[in-house]
């Protein structure tokens, strides 16, 4: 697998406040990333950051094997972006608007800027301004969608969108992942939006990427135990991520089940519940220390 | 298309959800030898998640031996010897009445109870089918 994007070391600050500190990464090509992180963790710093649309204080960026600082025409083609914020020009029309967006890209579909257009009923005469902050999101997804891309950074693509459109969204990236070797980025804060696309999830937590692994490896090693009649410390338990003692049980979050360990307090015979977590859970014990 | 379901914010992985609910549908029937199963992207898109986790869920049963791949038509319920497949049913049953006994034990059931509702479900059963035949 080629590497699509490489950060390393990469250090952002803002009023000499870090926000990103020596933060490495990988992502491959066919990769659907999702990026968590509490608000202010510096989601959408990251992803200007990668994008070259903010100024890095020192690291190393690749994008497609070039540096991003100095990206070829042909690669910034590639990559379709859909920012937080609209940050469009306001006073031009829709159908204005994707007239001059065109023009910078070779291979522009102007069928799925119809039929997005068509699926999401906004009016192309309306002027950006006109629209409410959930069409112009719309609008933005369809120009990042149009050029085809092989990268697509998307910086909370559903915060301004309904349910319905949500899902949309979502199957519409099905597709793309389905008919092309495509690579995403989204981040977001809504954890069930992930649980149905991602293969991986990135957590950034101060200043780096704390937590990097497949989504299936994620469920299957991030579990709960339940350890009935026995008390132990976090430091007698492999991985612990949280442990709590009620009574005469253990309750804990581990990382990852130490097999061995596990074995060993079996043959005590000691009861030891094993539960799965969900997203949204596993996001929450990771960031919570 | 047969339908599948699945919890997405389960703990449980999604191609995991699909190994186990393809392996029971093919034990109770409803998919049967040699039937072919819907396409990686019919299922990704019906179900609206990635399909590598389809693929991934195809491919280990590959593996296992309970689906084979043909050429330029997609992925088919493999033929099996009867014995093996008993045994198989077994791990499957299994597996079910554990879960199910976790939820009995949650809702504060005692063992008793249990044991008579289950008779009492396969004489109802066995009766219905007789009807039936």
């Amino acid at each position: 697998m080629s590497a699509v994007i490489s950060i390393e070391n990469l250090n952002k600050s803002f009023d000499n406040q870090p926000v990103l500190s020596r933060l490495n990464w990988t992502i491959n090509q066919g990769d659907i990333v999702g990026l968590l992180g509490k608000n202010g963790a510096g989601k959408s710093t990251l992803l200007k950051s990668l994008l070259n649309i903010d100024d890095i204080d020192s690291g190393k960026i690749s994008i497609f094997n070039e540096a991003h600082m100095s990206l070829s025409i042909a690669s910034k083609e590639r990559i379709g972006y859909v920012p937080q914020e609209n940050d469009e020009i306001s006073w031009l029309s829709v159908t204005d608007l994707i007239k001059f967006r065109k023009q910078f890209y070779q291979q522009w579909s102007d069928e799925k800027v119809c039929y997005y257009l068509d699926k999401w009923q906004i009016d192309p005469r309306k002027k950006m301004v006109e629209l409410s902050p959930g069409q112009a999101q719309k609008v933005l997804i369809t120009l990042a969608l149009a050029s085809r891309p092989e990268l697509l950074v998307f910086d909370e693509p559903a915060s301004a969108l309904d349910p319905a459109g949500r899902r949309d969204l979502l199957k519409e990236l099905v597709n793309l992942a389905c008919d092309e070797n495509i690579t995403v980025i989204f981040s977001t804060h809504i954890t069930s939006d992930l649980e149905r696309l991602a293969s991986k999830i990135a957590i950034l937590d101060k200043g780096t990427i704390c937590y990097f692994d497949d989504l299936d490896k994620t469920k299957e090693n991030v579990v709960r135990l339940t350890l009935h009649g026995k008390q132990l410390t976090q430091q007698h338990i492999p991985n612990a991520l949280r442990v709590e003692v009620k009574g005469d049980n253990t309750y804990c979050v581990v990382k990852k089940i130490d097999e061995r360990w596990l074995q060993e307090l079996q043959q005590q015979g000691i009861k030891i519940d094993v539960s799965p977590m969900g997203l949204e859970d596993i996001f929450l014990e990771i960031t919570a220390s | 298309m047969k339908q599948f379901s699945i919890s997405v914010s389960s703990g449980i992985p999604i191609y995991k959800q699909l190994c186990t609910q393809i392996e029971r549908m093919i034990l109770t029937g409803i998919f049967t030898q040699g039937e072919i199963l819907p396409s990686v992207r019919q299922v990704a898109s019906e179900l609206e998640v990635n399909p590598m986790t389809v693929s991934k869920a195809y491919g280990l049963l590959e593996e296992r031996g309970v689906l084979t791949r043909l050429r330029g038509k997609g992925m088919a319920v493999a033929k099996k010897e009867q014995k093996k497949s008993n045994q198989e049913r077994l791990s499957v049953i299994t597996e079910m009445i554990d879960e199910l006994l976790k939820e009995a034990a949650l809702m504060g059931l005692s063992n008793s109870e249990l044991t008579a509702l289950f008779k009492e479900k396969i004489i109802t059963e066995r009766n219905q089918s007789e009807i039936k035949e």
